[in-house]
């Protein structure tokens, strides 16, 4: 069985942005790489990055935030009433 | 600012309960919810335990009228997927004669979505006083003299009081109080799921009263099935620790199992929704608390330290925390010293009691069912020749026997270390080191253990090889 997980979810718009990385601080260990399930963060040329429209896919786990032991990552929760909504959670 | 004796962060099980507990006791309340309704950002739906009804009066007015995917199961369903992927048996319980009391006696858990419950539960603490702001994120704490006393939401709106956080895995309230910035990487779990939709009449037909399914297996994490009225949720989850692959590449190979996807088939099941958030794991809460500020239920990484049930724990946290912030504010001391009363009273509870093996049960769980790779790839053909043996027409039983007493031997290198360094911890904290040694101290049995084994062999294991 095959089901494209990212057809499955609802989401308000208006989050606004509210996942951020600083390159500095990143050590490219990957975590955030294996770790979202939506596969959110890529790497090109050796740079971690989160992808343009994260805003409209991201679950708000905060699995990556929770990860990042080089506190590279900053996540804040979308604004009130915008964001992941879950019918059948 | 807006004045209020209690502010609580979320309006989740813990913070509806903390809303409604305060209220009752006339303390002037608010709680957040940063969702447009409660429920509406929490998944992982609620397998209700019995205990439930035993502490919580308004739960004996739940029922389908106000909580329409609500579902009760007398039955669970153990299946054992070996490293082939295949489902070589599966086991059905149901409450057992030790069970002492109603309704546990009736059914194990019943089962409703979280956009059912949360939102039912709000109302109580609504209509018993406390005002819920919906769709509204709080973003801070404000601090006067260095010390916490009250929370700042994204309109910049101000509101002085004591301090619940109930914000969950990822709290706020935690970070900004300086109790935890996040959680350590073998604390937190990470659990994606996906709904699936069918009609409350197969699930009925084929199910029967089963209301959930623990997949035990040696190829993934062991997942997890709960029947709700006209759905269900399979999911996995694991430490941050444990990944080697994205979740997704483990919850996938649980919905390609091919007994999986017949049992989808004839449910009629179409994927609906999918979810993930991070589930605190984990035997021992610490930093609960701090000047004028409490933490509950996930926030404070209250989950269960085996199976990680979370509803319960955050409701009973809650009730906690308002008796102790109520006691605060009438000595007018809302200091972390006096608010440690908050950890007596948790821990006189039942998930105090839970948490006196909070490690060794938090180890036994990592160790066996989300090993798959290390543990359940011997455990499982392992379980499955004590209990698969014998129902088997392939040689005369006696020889059956020994056979199976033969293969069960090549387990020992691997099962003996595992009960040494996981069962007999957890008997020990469960039954007390007195009547441990009676049974035995783990090194005498270590160090008697070639002797054991050596009688097992000559008693059992020895017989000619048989063809």
């Amino acid at each position: 069985m095959k089901i494209d997980h990212k057809k499955l979810i609802t989401r308000v718009p208006g989050t606004g942005d509210f996942i951020k990385i600083d390159n500095e601080k990143c050590t490219s260990c990957d975590r955030c790489l294996i770790i979202c399930v939506m596969n959110l963060w890529k790497k090109r040329d050796g740079t971690i990055y989160i992808v343009d429209d994260y805003a409209s896919q991201c679950l708000e786990c905060g699995a990556c935030y929770q990860v990042c032991e080089s506190n590279a990552i900053e996540f804040r929760f979308p604004a009130g009433g915008t964001g992941i909504v879950y019918e059948q959670g | 600012m807006n004045e209020y004796d209690i502010v609580i962060v979320g309006a989740g099980p813990g913070g509806s309960t903390a809303a409604k507990e305060a209220a009752e006791k006339g303390l002037k309340t608010i709680f957040f919810e940063r969702g447009r309704k409660p429920g509406e950002k929490n998944s992982s739906g609620c397998g209700l335990g019995p205990r439930m009804w035993r502490d919580f009066d308004v739960m004996k007015e739940i029922g389908p009228e106000v909580c329409p995917s609500i579902r009760e199961g007398r039955a669970a369903r153990n299946y054992f997927v070996n490293e082939e992927g295949e489902v070589t048996g599966y086991i059905m319980t149901t409450p057992t004669a030790s069970v002492t009391y109603e309704p546990a006696k009736s059914w194990i858990t019943l089962n409703c979505y979280r956009s059912d419950f949360d939102p039912w539960l709000s109302q109580y603490a609504v209509d018993a006083g406390a005002e819920l702001k919906t769709s509204t994120l709080v973003t801070g704490l404000i601090r006067e003299d260095g010390k916490v006393v009250g929370v700042i939401d994204e309109k910049g709106e101000k509101y002085r009081g004591f301090v619940i956080g109930a914000d969950g895995a990822v709290s706020m309230v935690a970070q900004q109080a300086g109790l935890r910035k996040r959680w350590k990487q073998e604390e937190v779990t990470i659990v994606p799921q996906y709904d699936f939709e069918c009609s409350p009449s197969k699930i009925d037909d084929i199910m029967g009263d089963e209301a959930l399914a623990v997949w035990w297996s040696a190829v993934f994490p062991a997942a997890y099935q709960v029947f709700f009225n006209g759905g269900f949720h399979i999911g996995l989850g694991n430490w941050m620790t444990w990944w080697d692959k994205n979740p997704m590449y483990y919850l996938n190979r649980v919905i390609s199992l091919k007994y999986f996807k017949r049992l989808v088939r004839i449910l009629d099941a179409k994927p609906r929704e999918f979810q993930a958030h991070l589930l605190p794991w984990q035997g021992k809460p610490y930093n609960t608390h701090t000047d004028n500020v409490i933490l509950v239920g996930d926030a404070g990484g209250f989950p269960c330290p085996l199976e990680a049930e979370g509803i319960y724990p955050a409701m009973i946290t809650a009730r906690a925390a308002i008796e102790t912030a109520a006691d605060a504010l009438s000595e007018g001391d809302t200091s972390k010293e006096f608010l440690m009363l908050y950890d007596k009273k948790w821990k006189a509870t039942s998930v105090g009691e839970e948490f006196t093996a909070g490690p060794e049960l938090a180890s036994i769980w990592r160790a066996l069912p989300f090993s798959p790779h290390k543990t359940m790839s011997w455990f499982i053909p392992m379980f499955m020749e004590i209990i698969g043996g014998i129902i088997d027409w392939s040689e005369p039983h006696a020889v059956r026997i020994r056979q199976i007493a033969r293969r069960l031997k090549t387990y020992l290198p691997q099962a003996v270390p595992f009960i040494m360094k996981e069962v007999i911890p957890l008997l020990t904290t469960v039954l007390g080191e007195d009547k441990m040694e009676l049974l035995t101290d783990p090194e005498k049995l270590l160090t008697e253990m070639p002797e054991i084994q050596e009688a097992l062999t000559k008693a059992f294991m020895d017989a000619p090889e048989e063809e």
